[in-house]
């Protein structure tokens, strides 16, 4: 069984590297040189060549991963480098001809209307045709959308399309184009290999500022973070747990390794889904997510226990209608979410079993950088990737005087997202975890506020019957629980009321300021 | 009394200083200007250095024709297929400024219209229409062609 490719400590092993290679201002890319063992060309001649013509990074530079997909066309770089490199043409726009003025994201948006056969026609054009149809998203979407039942990941998305669509034709034969596409300048195809390629940064690893519980009462829990919506990672809650003790790959694969897990758009074998994550290089690499998977596989459901912190989970008085709550989570380093606020205002916990989880977490009123919302909350905008997001945005909140709460999640311990809060995710080995979301009184209200809105439609999130959540679980509260509502609407108004008072006793007895602060 | 908002006028130059004027649901039809149009911004001229006075124009007639309530389905299926009737250079032009500002069923039929060139022609047909030369060495052409032979059936 191939390893599993721990981006922690790989890029552990490289700061060691790095320094011994640094001079002066600039860090030359290290590159391992280390064979992986999966059967591909990984030494491609042209990637020395491109490591030395790579810009200058006056900032640290950065590592990629020992096994950098070498893509038929590897040897695309930076635009920057076609002006360091005076007098050379770039091969991008002679093999381009009339379609050279437009973006390369326009020339993809083109290619992403295009059928496979004619993307083999095109890749034979020129050199520069021959990069962008073969530009692995593409074929991604593809395959992704020529199957609903999962697919054999098949050394690239291209070449799993082909075996399945054109059995016939020899694969092997052919292997991993040697063509060396010199000159070739692009931004858009070069970032794109790059965040598909890099390892995270031991600086975007170490700060852990989250606050670390073990043993402590419900009543603590609920007093110290759930009423005050705060973060907490908690530990030795798994510790009876037989998933804890039992659950690895190989574990899984036995028991349920032809079992269809839902992956992104697909539902795909289990032991398919390893088969792609072990193989493939992305740079958001396909997640196992499935909210049906103690319904598929009832021995799961049985071998894990909701943590004595969480017990109370009011949407289980709606019984089977209720919205999707409980999710087994299986990704690759690298696989992970990007910002993003939990639907229905629920709160969360998330208890990694195997392997180790990179947080990053902003309270619900402070948006991440490089994040935007809409009005409604129905859209977010965001950068593609969380590579991305951690080369572009993460070193801007180190001046901030209210910094992200952030950790690194290991296996035996669960973390507590509260409400409201956007938050990052990114595993940094294959990882296996179990993720609930629920609603408990200290965030009744909320849910309910967000079930009832006008746009309820696109906002609510796992269930068909989003329009009449609202309504039903009401509802069913009422019934199961009469009087809750009222009673935390009167608390709520209470609270209100109180604090309404302080911020004028404050005001009126602020003596910091020298004087008298009236604000009627 | 009709409300402002309705007579409001967009005013636009484009980058060889023509300047255009736009009820402002014609010029809304860019997301681009909405978002200006939303944000306060639209009051003075709206400079385009990016979008010569011909393109804009063009722009501009597929946006009225798209809020033109007396046009018929089947009357805005031509006018969109006869639109669409450019030389490589224009469309091109148009695509990047249907691009920039992001009119989305303009960029979309543009982008099929491209697609749609391509689709089911045969290298060297690719290569005359689109003005492509050939870089590859005899050997490299060889190579990719076998490699991509199971597109060639």
């Amino acid at each position: 069984m191939l390893g599993c490719r721990s981006t922690l400590y790989q890029t552990m092993k490289r700061k060691k590297n790095k320094s011994k290679n640094t001079r002066n201002k600039t860090t030359k890319r290290t590159v391992s040189k280390t064979r992986n063992s999966i059967s591909k060309k990984q030494e491609s001649p042209h990637k020395e060549e491109y490591e030395e013509e790579e810009e200058e990074d006056t900032e640290l530079g950065f590592s990629l991963k020992t096994s950098a997909a070498p893509s038929h066309t590897h040897g695309v770089q930076p635009l920057g480098n076609l002006y360091l490199n005076p007098g050379s043409v770039n091969s991008r726009n002679t093999g381009l001809g009339n379609l050279q003025t437009l973006t390369d994201e326009l020339v993809l948006d083109i290619l992403g209307l295009l059928g496979a056969s004619h993307l083999g026609v095109l890749a034979t054009v020129s050199k520069s045709f021959c990069v962008f149809a073969n530009h692995e998203p593409l074929w991604r979407n593809l395959v992704l959308e020529s199957v609903n039942n999962g697919f054999l990941y098949n050394g690239s998305w291209k070449f799993t399309y082909i075996v399945a669509h054109y059995p016939s034709f020899d694969v092997s034969s052919t292997g991993v184009s040697g063509l060396r596409v010199r000159d070739f300048y692009s931004d858009y195809l070069f970032q794109s290999w790059l965040c598909a390629n890099l390892e995270m940064k031991p600086e975007w690893l170490e700060r852990d500022n989250i606050i670390r519980r073990k043993g402590i009462s419900v009543d603590e829990f609920v007093l110290n973070f759930e009423e005050p919506n705060k973060p907490v990672l908690l530990e030795g809650c798994m510790d009876n747990w037989v998933a804890y003790e039992k659950w690895d790959r190989d574990y899984l694969v036995q028991l349920c390794g032809d079992v269809r897990f839902s992956v992104g758009p697909v539902e795909m074998k289990l032991e398919e889904y390893f088969r792609y994550s072990d193989q493939a290089r992305e740079e958001r690499p396909l997640y196992l997510f499935d909210p049906k998977f103690a319904e598929k596989v009832p021995k799961l459901g049985l071998e894990y226990e909701v943590p004595m912190y969480f017990q109370e989970d009011l949407f289980s008085v709606l019984g089977y209608e209720r919205p999707d709550y409980r999710w087994i989570i299986i990704g690759p380093a690298g696989s992970g979410s990007s910002f993003h606020i939990d639907p229905n205002s629920t709160s969360a916990w998330n208890a990694v079993i195997k392997g180790s989880k990179k947080w990053v977490l902003f309270p619900p009123d402070l948006i991440p950088p490089g994040v935007h919302p809409s009005p409604d909350g129905a859209e977010v905008a965001c950068p593609v990737s969380i590579i991305e997001w951690f080369m572009n945005f993460y070193m801007t909140t180190k001046t901030w005087k209210k910094k992200p709460i952030e950790c690194i999640c290991k296996a035996g311990e669960v973390i507590f997202v509260p409400n409201g809060w956007w938050h990052l995710v990114i595993n940094l080995e294959e990882s296996i975890a179990i993720t609930q979301n629920y609603a408990s009184r200290r965030n009744l209200l909320n849910v309910l506020d967000f079930l009832r809105r006008p746009n309820a439609h696109t906002l609510v999130s796992g269930t068909r019957d989003r329009v009449n959540l609202y309504d039903k679980f009401k509802n069913a509260i009422e019934t199961s629980l009469p009087g809750t509502i009222d009673e935390l609407v009167q608390k709520a108004e209470e609270k209100k009321a109180q604090q309404k008072k302080l911020s004028f006793w404050d005001s009126v007895a602020d003596s910091k300021v020298g004087a008298f602060k009236f604000s009627f | 009394m009709s409300s402002s908002k309705s007579n409001k006028i967009v005013k636009l130059e484009s980058s060889d200083n023509k300047t255009f004027e736009v009820e402002e649901a014609v010029a809304v039809q860019s997301e681009t200007l909405k978002n200006m149009v939303d944000d306060g911004c639209a009051n003075d001229t709206i400079p385009l250095p990016n979008v010569n006075g011909k393109i804009l124009e063009m722009v501009l007639g597929w946006c009225k024709k798209h809020v033109d309530e007396t046009v018929t389905g089947d009357e805005l299926n031509k006018y969109e297929a006869d639109f669409l009737d450019l030389d490589q250079a224009d469309l091109y032009g148009l695509l990047m400024a249907a691009n920039f500002l992001n009119v989305k069923g303009l960029l979309d039929r543009v982008l099929q219209r491209v697609a749609d060139m391509i689709k089911g022609k045969k290298p060297e047909e690719i290569r005359r229409i689109f003005n492509i030369k050939n870089d590859f060495t005899p050997e490299e052409e060889e190579e990719i062609r076998l490699e991509n032979a199971w597109a060639f059936d």
